[in-house]
């Protein structure tokens, strides 16, 4: 598309004639802008040309309207149609290799092979065809040490990501996300609850604008970002535009969401008995319970069935991108609607991004990246909650009906309402509003003044702003706003708004010298990081009716408020230096040092050196290889931190009160003045191989990381007056090994390429303070919480009792006493498993063959543990018959004599069901996590339409799963975000398949 | 030139980005106050005492529940584990009302004996604003501490804000907690005034009725008769004419105290008025529903309700009505009112063998009896007449955490119990000391209370 380059030399074009005419112009490097010396300039069609000088010059006689081509090695080749200029310049771009990629890494770029740390990058190919809601969703199964699991099925939730393990007890284990400079908010924004299952911040950020993802792993590479770098970092890079033609792209994505799997669960029929038998051996009339045979079981939903759907997703995107010499842009626009598989869920967002760079003089060039984007999250409450959709459809009693005779929805009142615990989910996905509006509005400005050939000035400041308004109500006809009188009873609206902002200033020298053989960069740098926030709610109930549901038609406001946190900051000094001899020793020395306003004046400051080294092998005199191309090794060692606790840990604070009508203080916080930064010290040695003309390359990755003063809200006695102190804790360590291995086995018309990463990782906690353990997790009858933290084992260890099967004579279950006193109780707890994997890893194929493309990513996950409360629900032995039962139910024991590993069912025996590793189950599974296949038009075809390109392709996600695992999905977690109680299943929302098509257009 | 030398300038004022960089990192909190600041003026009493009143609140929902759902007045029907284990009997060391009942006592020492260690010390305080502060500090640490005793048995013994001793520190003999209560309450009277302008706020007269019900638990009825009279004859309190105004009304007329609610200040933790009437996970167990229906009971009936939709599979359709409807907010929670004062009397008397006549057991019982419009208690023998008064306690006082107390001190429990759930052990008679206490305190290692 050369239109607007056309339009521009039209002015030019005054001057016709037939004659050959002189142009003259210089030919620079779009790389640094230093004039190209023997750049070939050739008349095309023609063997007329000449080649540029020292500076780039040249000067060539050519008839008017003529293309004159361009190339050099190394750079891509450009044709320019003369149309009378007289002095032109040129641009040429280097020509992308996989072994020269840049690669940000920090506050600069580096070419990927004088890499001396460790680092994934993940480039816009990997996901462009894919239905991908988010970032972290795109990085699933394609970063070696980086563990994406998507806690539910739920559009626009929660996602973990795990960079090498968790280092932290405390809240965070997120990695810090970088968007073009931007650290980015993560994390939930809600105000509000929804049982489990959040929403998540960089569902705001849209995958299309991406050019590519680099994980930072090591100390070294992440070191830079000292602070908050424990955790990893994900250095995100948007499209940018370049100079030379302008380029449109437009692209649409429908698809079809259903969920990966349903559970099977009992009818009437089925059910009755069984809870006919609870109730009988409790010693009591199951008749008077309301069980009555022919009555009860007349009618069998499948409530499911009833609140499961087929979702559409559809998108919409269009970008523009070029520019000249001096400026250039990336603009683009999108538009996506994923309806979620449980009835009135959906996730909207649209958003728009611009990308701007001005060369204002030779030495001076500003910038800006604006996104805006705007989500509209349509919620429904599940997992945990009794008044959820699909949590409740799941345990909900299949006697009842969403609908009465009229076909209106059963509700409060009705004697066809089950109410407690069974509140129709029917109505409960229909009737409430639950609508989270976000809005993110994410800026820079950027300077870049070149002091001298060596020297660079930056400064930059930047704003993430996020936005929050929930606006909610519950109609009369639900759990909350009509059955529960004491919260709603004549519904319930609620009105949440929040900002959260972040807003940072920096500025850094860079200097960059080479001397002969040896090439040194350095840096030193300044940041100030500031976090905003404020918000308030207010609850409202008495409606006088359901077609009033704002707050304004409330009869009764009765719960409000608003809150400032006080401004958390960070302020930042840094340096860095690398130094490269002869392209053999790389080497490299940072310093970070950081105050955080979370602690006290003795440790407000953290320092987090590092350094790193690399020595190319094959670079030496002595290496003589026809099979090895390039081998590096390198090893690095530093310090990180995470200062992420909250304000003010380190004073005694005390807020406010009240007592039947009177304003007091009471105590809210212990003060631990000598509260420190948490510390990540990491070793990393690694190993670049590249073989068979870069055929074949891998890296070997081999880690220790071992965190200390871990920061922690530390159990006290509550004899203190206190329940907690905020503290440094413990130690933990993890220790991995990652292997990625990329190879072209064909690479002739048919292109195959396959790519391999698979990690290792060994986490556990070394020590706590007192060698007291810690409960996470849900508390449940038996024991403290289903989750410890203990030394010798790893995070996300699971506890409960050890369940021995059932006794043949009695019925009941048996248990391991632990501490053998002859009674069954909570100190008979111990560790039962795990749900961290043993190994886990993505294989990718790519393949093309002329037009057609194809690529597959298959990812696994082995030896983690996942325990299944959804079935501590719907095989619970009778402890309640307020919940429908799965078959394997049927097998309990009934008589003595039988054998089963099913105890006998007794209403109101909640010994039978205490939790114990019976809930536990093997998490492994395979699955075909993403397939697309494209096809590029041929040009010929696509220029018959006056377009450059044009692509369609299919996708789908999560087609195919291999797993022993008996609930709906083994990729699952209920606690959203949880470091210590991951991969619980409970009541949890399946993983979706979709399938989408989609056409992509270039003009 | 000179344009470029301008730009260079601004953006290396940009690197200097930090001139107050330690005032930036030194925050001021918002909305709360540092430890040193709270109290150092006599003006700042007030709110503290306001937060001691508060912390006392946050523990009587568990009393209730401890009284009544240990014993046989209310069952499980909800989903809970820490409620439904009260209510079939297997109750855990890591239940979770237990742990709220340790902590919120705890809460409440530690404010009392913040107040203790530091009004003393603050320049201008007016003796008798000292005096009062103090004795407001100490009945109510006294009353967090019985609460403690009577729910746990030997109970750490805290006598100062001092975090590290607290950490690690042993149970202390019933009988060493016992005397330390009775020193804090004896300690208080005198100092309070004699009635407050309000039953939320500790007046002397609820110091005595506190050594009323204490000096019952140790069976010293001298003089728990002797301060169960003070308050009848002193004449500041009388009984409502109708029983039902009691259970509906706050601040009654025989209101001694009171923790109050109004509708700004639900407390975090547990929340009768969501347990009894809203989410109804409790409900009154069938035999207080038939004992309140007796002709005995008389009135004390209107104490539950019963809603038809409500009755379904498990649930009897009954809940109790002292703690508001479901749209009304948390009604306050008694803690002493003048009809306990006649049971207390009653009972001493019955002990004492002032069995009937005039001002004896019998003349007691039949004051409430009337307000009841119930039949009047006949001659009868001692024994026939210590049980009316357990009936009777059951009648006028069910469901403000009285029942479970009362049967182990009379030592009924083991008779009533078992016939009412046969999964009781002798071991609920004590609530088990939070496994998480245990865990995270050393010296409390090994010294779990028997059959848990």
């Amino acid at each position: 598309m050369k239109r607007p380059l056309l339009l521009l030399f039209l002015f030019a074009t005054l001057s016709v004639s037939a004659q050959d005419i002189k142009l003259s112009g210089q030919v620079i490097s779009a790389t640094d802008n230093s004039g190209l010396p023997g750049v070939n300039v050739v008349l095309k069609g023609t063997s007329k040309g000449t080649i540029t000088d020292l500076e780039g010059r040249f000067s060539i006689e050519v008839p008017n309207t003529s293309v004159i081509v361009f190339s050099f090695i190394g750079y891509k080749s450009q044709e320019i149609l003369f149309t009378g200029q007289t002095n032109i310049q040129v641009l040429l771009e280097e020509e992308p290799k996989e072994l020269s990629e840049v690669v940000v890494v920090g506050y600069q770029s580096v070419e990927k092979r004088n890499i001396t740390g460790a680092l994934t990058s993940v480039k816009a190919s990997a996901f462009k065809d894919l239905s991908v809601n988010g970032i972290d969703q795109a990085l699933q199964g394609q970063a070696a040490g980086v563990q994406v699991t998507q806690s539910s099925g739920t559009p626009g939730g929660g996602i973990s990501v795990r960079i090498r393990g968790v280092t932290s007890i405390s809240a965070s284990n997120t990695p810090l996300y970088i968007v073009d400079g931007i650290p980015v908010e993560t994390g939930a924004l809600g105000g509000r609850t929804f049982g489990g299952q959040s929403d998540n911040a960089l569902a705001l950020i849209n995958p299309n604008d991406i050019e590519s993802i680099s994980v930072l792993k090591d100390a070294s590479t992440k070191a830079v970002y000292g602070s908050r770098a424990s955790n990893g970092v994900v250095v995100i890079t948007t499209k940018k535009g370049k100079s030379g033609a302008s380029n449109i792209t437009m692209d649409v994505q429908r698809g079809i969401i259903d969920p990966t799997h349903k559970l099977t669960l009992l009818t009437s029929s089925e059910l009755l008995p069984l809870q006919r038998e609870a109730v009988t051996n409790a010693g009591q009339n199951p008749d008077a319970l309301g069980l009555i045979p022919g009555v009860t079981d007349g009618i069998s939903t499948d409530w499911q069935d009833e609140v499961l759907r087929r979702g559409i997703m559809e998108q919409y995107q269009a970008s523009a991108s070029g520019g000249d010499d001096k400026t250039t842009f990336y603009i683009s626009g999108h538009y996506r609607n994923e309806q979620g598989i449980q009835i009135n869920n959906s996730f909207q967002r649209y958003g728009t991004t611009l990308n701007f760079d001005h060369r204002l003089t030779q030495r001076l060039k500003l910038s800006t990246q604006i996104m805006l984007t705007r989500s509209l999250n349509k919620r429904v409450k599940g997992d945990n909650f009794l008044d959820g959709v699909y949590s409740a459809a799941l345990r909900s009693l299949p006697y009842y009906t969403p609908y009465n005779e009229d076909g209106a929805l059963v509700g409060p009142g009705s004697p066809l309402y089950a109410a407690f615990p069974n509140f129709n989910p029917v109505a409960q996905a229909l009737l409430p509003r639950f609508n989270t509006v976000t809005v993110k509005t994410q800026g820079l400005i950027k300077g870049e003044y070149k002091i001298n050939d060596n020297m660079m000035a930056i400064g930059q400041v930047s704003l993430d702003y996020n936005d929050v308004t929930e606006d909610q109500y519950e109609s009369s006809q639900t759990a909350i706003g009509g059955w529960d009188q004491g919260v709603g009873g004549q519904g319930l609206g609620v009105f949440i708004a929040q900002s959260i902002a972040t807003v940072i200033s920096s500025g850094r020298v860079t200097y960059n010298k080479d001397l002969d053989k040896h090439r040194i960069s350095a840096l030193v740098g300044s940041e100030l990081l500031q976090n905003f926030a404020t918000g308030g709610s207010v609850s409202g109930r008495l409606f006088s009716s359901d077609d009033f549901t704002y707050l304004n038609s409330a009869g009764l406001i009765d719960e409000g408020g608003s809150f400032r946190d006080a401004t958390h900051s960070i302020v930042s000094f840094l340096a860095s230096g690398d130094y490269d001899f002869d392209d053999r020793i790389l080497a490299s020395l940072s310093m970070r040092a950081d105050g955080s306003s979370n602690f006290g004046a003795n440790n407000r400051f953290g320092y987090f050196p590092a350094m790193s080294v690399g020595w190319r092998i094959s670079n030496e005199e002595f290496f003589k290889s026809q099979v090895v191309n390039d081998l590096k090794v390198r090893g690095s060692f530093g310090y990180t931190g995470n200062e992420r606790i909250g304000s003010f840990a380190y004073l005694g604070l005390w807020g406010t009160t009240t007592y039947s009508g009177s304003t007091g203080v009471a105590p809210s916080s212990l003060d631990n003045p000598d509260i420190k930064w948490e510390t990540t010290r990491e070793i990393n040695l690694g190993t670049d191989v590249s073989l068979f003309e870069s055929r074949i390359q891998a890296s070997v990755e081999a880690y220790e990381k071992r965190t200390t003063d871990l920061l922690l809200s530390r159990p006290y006695a509550s004899t203190t007056g206190f329940g907690a102190i905020t503290s440094n804790i413990g130690t933990m360590t993890n220790k991995g090994v990652e292997v990625s291995v990329t190879s072209v086995n064909l690479d002739g018309d048919l292109k195959w390429k396959t790519t391999v990463n698979v990690s290792k990782n060994l986490n556990k906690v070394i020590s706590l303070v007192d060698s007291v353990p810690l409960y996470r997790g849900y508390i449940l009858d038996g024991v403290d919480g289903t989750n410890i933290i203990k030394e010798g084992e790893p995070m996300g260890t699971f506890f409960g009792l050890n369940f021995l099967g059932v006794n043949p004579a009695t019925g009941d279950a048996m248990y391991e006493d632990v501490n053998k006193d002859g009674l069954i109780s909570n100190a008979d707890g111990k560790v039962i498993g795990n749900s961290q994997p043993k190994l886990f890893g993505g294989v990718t194929n790519t393949l093309s063959f002329k037009g057609v493309d194809v690529s597959l990513l298959f990812n696994f996950s082995w030896g983690n543990k996942i325990l299944n409360l959804t079935k501590g629900n719907l095989m619970n032995m009778g402890r309640d018959v307020l919940s429908n039962q799965i078959p394997e139910a049927l097998n309990r024991w009934q008589k003595p004599g039988d054998i089963t590993d099913v105890p006998r069912y007794e209403l109101n025996n909640t010994f039978n069901s205490y939790h114990s590793n019976r809930l536990l189950e093997d998490g492994s599974y395979v699955r075909l996590k993403n397939l697309s296949v494209g096809y590029n038009l041929p040009s010929a075809f696509a220029s018959r339409f006056r377009v450059q390109k044009i692509r369609v392709y299919l996708s789908g996600t999560n087609l195919w799963t291999f797993t022993k695992y008996t609930g709906t999905d083994p990729e699952v977690s209920t606690l959203d975000g949880s470091v210590s109680a991951q991969g619980i299943d409970l009541n949890t929302l399946p993983q979706v398949r979709t399938i989408a098509g989609g056409l992509t257009i270039s003009l | 030139m000179r344009k470029k030398v301008i730009i260079f300038s601004v953006l290396f004022a940009a690197l200097v980005v930090f001139n107050g960089c330690e005032n930036v990192l030194d925050p001021k909190p918002i909305d709360q106050l540092v430890n040193d600041v709270v109290l150092n003026e006599p003006k700042d009493i007030p709110a503290v005492e306001t937060g001691l009143y508060r912390a006392f609140r946050v523990m009587r929902p568990s009393v209730v529940l401890a009284g009544d759902f240990t014993a046989d007045n209310l069952i499980h029907n909800g989903t809970f584990a820490q409620y439904r284990e009260l209510g079939v009997k297997q109750i855990t060391t890591g239940n979770a009302t237990a742990n709220e009942m340790w902590g919120s006592i705890y809460g409440c020492v530690y404010i009392a004996n913040f107040m203790i260690e530091r009004i003393p010390e603050i320049p201008g305080v007016t003796n008798s604003v000292r005096g009062r502060s103090i004795a407001t500090a100490r009945f109510l640490r006294g009353m967090a501490n019985f609460t403690g005793v009577v729910t746990f048995g030997g109970i750490p013994k805290v006598t100062t804000t001092n975090i590290e001793e607290n950490r690690t520190i042993p149970r202390a003999s019933e009988a060493e907690i016992l005397a330390f209560i009775e020193e804090d309450f004896l300690a208080a009277l005198g100092h309070l005034g004699e009635k407050a302008s309000t039953p939320a706020i500790a007046s002397d007269n609820t110091v005595r009725a506190a050594l009323a019900r204490f000096y019952l638990y140790k069976k010293d009825y001298t003089k728990a008769e002797q301060y169960a009279s003070a308050l009848i004859n002193s004449g500041d309190y009388e009984l409502e004419s109708e029983f039902e105004e009691v259970v509906k009304k706050d601040f009654t007329s025989e209101s001694i105290f009171e923790v109050g609610y109004t509708i700004a200040d639900d407390d975090d933790g547990t929340n009768l008025n969501n347990l009894f009437a809203s989410r109804r996970e409790i409900i009154p167990s069938n035999q207080v529903i038939v004992a309140l229906a007796s002709p005995e009971s008389g009135d004390r009936f209107s104490s539950i309700d019963f809603k038809v939709e409500n009755l379904k599979g498990n649930d009897n359709g009954w809940e109790v009505a002292m703690y508001g409807t479901a749209v009304q907010d948390n009604n306050n929670i008694v803690v002493f009112r003048l009809a306990e004062m006649y049971l207390i009397r009653a009972e001493a008397r019955a002990l004492t063998g002032n069995i009937t006549g005039p001002n004896s057991a019998q003349s007691d019982i039949n004051v409430l009896r009337e307000r009841a419009d119930a039949p009047s208690v006949g001659d009868v023998a001692q024994s026939q007449m210590i049980r009316l008064i357990e009936e009777e306690r059951r009648y006028e006082l069910a469901f403000e955490g009285h029942r479970w107390y009362d049967l182990r001190r009379t030592g009924r429990i083991e008779q009533v119990m078992p016939a009412f759930n046969p999964n009781w052990r002798p071991a609920f008679e004590l609530w088990p000391i939070p496994q998480r206490e245990i865990q995270n305190n050393t010296a409390l290692a090994g010294n779990q209370n028997p059959g848990y």
